[in-house]
């Protein structure tokens, strides 16, 4: 089995005798175990995902690397709990998502994770501050709750000027500071973002990078996936995806 | 890794038939602040599409605006007839020669060959009917009247006989007075006169300008004795477009040999059936038919009020079902029109549902934020049908002149209706919209 399972201490062993039946590892803020994804292309089946675990600590920053095709994308949709795997156990803080429905996978994305998406993914007729309080609105936060805590989060990212602008009279970096407030503003156990400055260009995809780090250094766990060398090496650890299974997961600083 | 192909398991299937009462079971736990997010993003979007919001309301708008017209121009007409033959009461019958409708070409040759009712006639049930009150005669001609160059047309020229007519027909003076029995029975060339006179010949002056002045009726000159209290006018017919004459002048002037029209009216209602079967008998005797002779044609026709008032039952009802029908069909087209625009919505905002899926909405707030946009729609097109439908009745009661009754429950009926269309035509599209796969649904452009 994963080498997970032979890390356990005793004591823990005794107080959570489960986890080690499910081979999770409670103090990590993901838990991945074996997880295979399947997918049925007319009569073949595709594994786009075989086998794959590893373990995240709270307040790690970690790029997710892979040419496409390597299955990094469903990678990604699991972590982010837009779906879930065919086979194996998916812990994220301490709940186990790889079961769940849809509302209640809609409820785990709501509270626990942060999507921060490369094309921004905004509502356009909405304002930043709007935006902002989305996830709020979904959360059922009140009215003026929803308000402070959407307008702390443009402060995080250093919007408050530009609140009451909609997203087409901001610049491709201030669209992205919008998206990552809001990915910030319920406070979720990971901030996931998908090529998150591959619409931007090099100098303000630098600013959003130092974005990353500086909210990595509040005590954000921060995963970034990307096919970008540069940017993957912002991370403190990279793990590279071929061909569905993990080619490599090293620790760079 | 593309997901071009379909999942290889899942563990529950969200089906329409599902989807319902889950939605109706959780209707308590819907949050406030996602159903408003529901209302604006709806409002939000009808208002950047215009047009085509408006082309969607169109269906819905007909269908309300002719359920609203019709029931209060119904409701406006019957409370004119209500009030109109309150007026004579259902104290009256007559005895005529031919009914007031007549249903085919068979029954008018039938009643052509009728003997026609005569003076006698009247003289017999006046005599013989012991539960009737008072027994008038009329007998009517359409005339033009003119005084000096003035001239006024189609009117109805009243010979009555004896004076109760007057109190038969609900009529009274306003001005100067009825003739007096002599001068009745001396058919002198006098007449008492509608307020459309004062109208039509003397330039709206005033009642007592109009006593003593001589008219002419076809040719004929008459003195005006008396000008009469205003009756208004019933589905835009005047009532007051009449000049009474004496039965005795009209006979000179007219002849004898036209049928009259005998008026019997009883004290209190209670006393018609017993007065009408008297007078029937009165009359089957003089027709020569005996009190239970089964005969094909009595010779004569025996009416109430009612007669006009089931007539009257019967069209409106017809109206209402014909109507019922059209707003019905408009309904239907509508809602179809609605969900085929919801069903453009949703793929058009493929991308926003994937976003919103992403962030943490669930299935039912999709559903909900796609079923208010629905019900916006339609309850507004409900709305503006109600006030259309309000406006038409307005207009045409103002030309035909009766009361308009708006009435609330009318307007919340139009509304609510057309909000269950919008619940019903939205279903389906807001369905569609929910179980979307949010990383499909994110990939959409």
């Amino acid at each position: 089995m994963s080498d997970a399972t032979l890390t356990l201490s005793p004591t823990e062993n005794v107080i959570r005798p489960q986890t080690q039946v499910d081979g999770h590892d409670p103090s990590s803020m993901i838990s991945m175990r074996d997880i295979w994804k399947t997918y049925q292309m007319g009569t073949e089946k595709v594994h786009a995902l075989h086998g794959v675990s590893f373990d995240i600590p709270r307040g790690e920053y970690i790029a997710i690397i892979g040419p496409s095709g390597s299955g990094k994308s469903t990678l990604m949709n699991l972590i982010g709990c837009l779906d879930t795997p065919t086979q194996g156990q998916y812990w994220l803080n301490g709940k186990n998502v790889s079961e769940m429905d849809d509302d209640e996978l809609a409820r785990i994305r709501n509270q626990e994770v942060g999507f921060v998406f490369q094309t921004f993914n905004l509502l356009a007729r909405a304002t930043a501050l709007h935006n902002v309080e989305l996830p709020l609105i979904y959360g059922g936060v009140g009215s003026t709750q929803r308000h402070e805590m959407a307008k702390q989060a443009l402060k995080a990212v250093d919007l408050t000027e530009r609140m009451t602008h909609k997203p087409n009279e901001l610049s491709g970096g201030q669209r992205q500071r919008v998206a990552i407030a809001r990915a910030l503003v319920n406070h979720p156990s990971i901030l996931l973002a998908d090529e998150p400055t591959g619409a931007l260009d090099s100098h303000t995809s630098m600013e959003i990078m130092d974005l990353f780090e500086r909210l990595h250094s509040e005590g954000n766990t921060i995963i970034v996936v990307t096919h970008e060398h540069d940017i993957a090496e912002r991370a403190h650890r990279v793990i590279s995806i071929r061909d569905g299974q993990i080619e490599k997961d090293e620790r760079i600083r | 890794m593309e997901r071009s192909g379909e999942h290889d398991s899942k563990p529950q299937r969200y089906t329409f038939a599902r989807a319902v009462p889950a939605l109706i079971k959780s209707l308590p736990l819907f949050r406030l602040a996602a159903i408003w997010e529901a209302f604006r993003v709806a409002t939000g979007s009808l208002r950047a599409n215009k047009l085509r919001t408006a082309l969607t309301l169109m269906g819905i708008i007909v269908g309300v605006t002719a359920v609203i017209a019709v029931v209060t121009i119904i409701k406006g007409l019957d409370q004119t007839v209500a009030q109109t033959f309150s007026s004579q009461g259902s104290t009256v019958f007559t005895i005529s020669k031919n009914p007031q409708i007549i249903k085919s070409r068979e029954e008018f040759i039938k009643f052509n060959r009728r003997k026609d009712v005569t003076h006698d006639d009247a003289e017999t049930i006046g005599r013989l009917c012991t539960a009737c009150w008072r027994v008038g005669i009329a007998a009517n001609a359409i005339e033009t009247v003119k005084y000096q160059d003035q001239k006024a047309e189609n009117v109805r020229i009243r010979g009555v006989e004896p004076l109760t007519m007057f109190d038969i027909d609900g009529v009274s003076i306003d001005a100067g007075r009825v003739w007096t029995d002599s001068e009745g029975a001396a058919g002198r060339d006098i007449c008492v006169v509608g307020t459309d006179m004062l109208k039509n010949l003397f330039g709206d002056a005033p009642a007592d300008r109009a006593v003593g002045q001589e008219i002419r009726i076809n040719g004929r000159p008459y003195t005006i004795l008396g000008v009469l209290e205003p009756l208004g006018s019933i589905f835009g017919f005047s009532r007051d477009n009449v000049i009474y004459i004496p039965y005795s002048t009209y006979q000179k002037a007219y002849g004898a040999r036209r049928s009259l029209v005998v008026f019997i009216q009883v004290p209190a209602a209670e006393q018609l059936e017993a007065a009408e079967d008297q007078v029937r008998t009165v009359m089957r005797t003089r027709r020569g038919i005996g009190t239970n002779d089964k005969v094909d044609d009595e010779g004569f026709a025996l009416e109430t009020q009612d007669v006009f008032l089931n007539l009257y039952g019967a069209a409106t009802s017809n109206i209402y079902i014909v109507t019922i029908g059209v707003a019905a069909i408009s309904l239907v087209v509508g809602g179809i029109v609605v969900m085929n625009i919801m069903l453009v919505s949703v793929t058009e905002r493929t991308k926003e549902i994937g976003i919103r899926k992403a962030i943490g909405a669930r299935r039912k707030d999709i559903l909900t934020q796609f079923l208010i946009e629905a019900v916006v729609v339609t309850a507004l097109g409900g709305a503006i049908g109600v006030g259309t439908g309000f406006g038409l009745a307005y207009v045409i009661s103002a030309l035909i002149g009766f009361p308009l009754l708006v009435s609330v429950a009318s307007a919340v009926l139009g509304v609510g209706v057309s909000s269950i269309v919008g619940i019903i035509s939205g279903l389906w599209p807001a369905w569609r919209a929910a179980k979307l796969d949010p990383i499909e649904a994110l990939r959409a452009e």
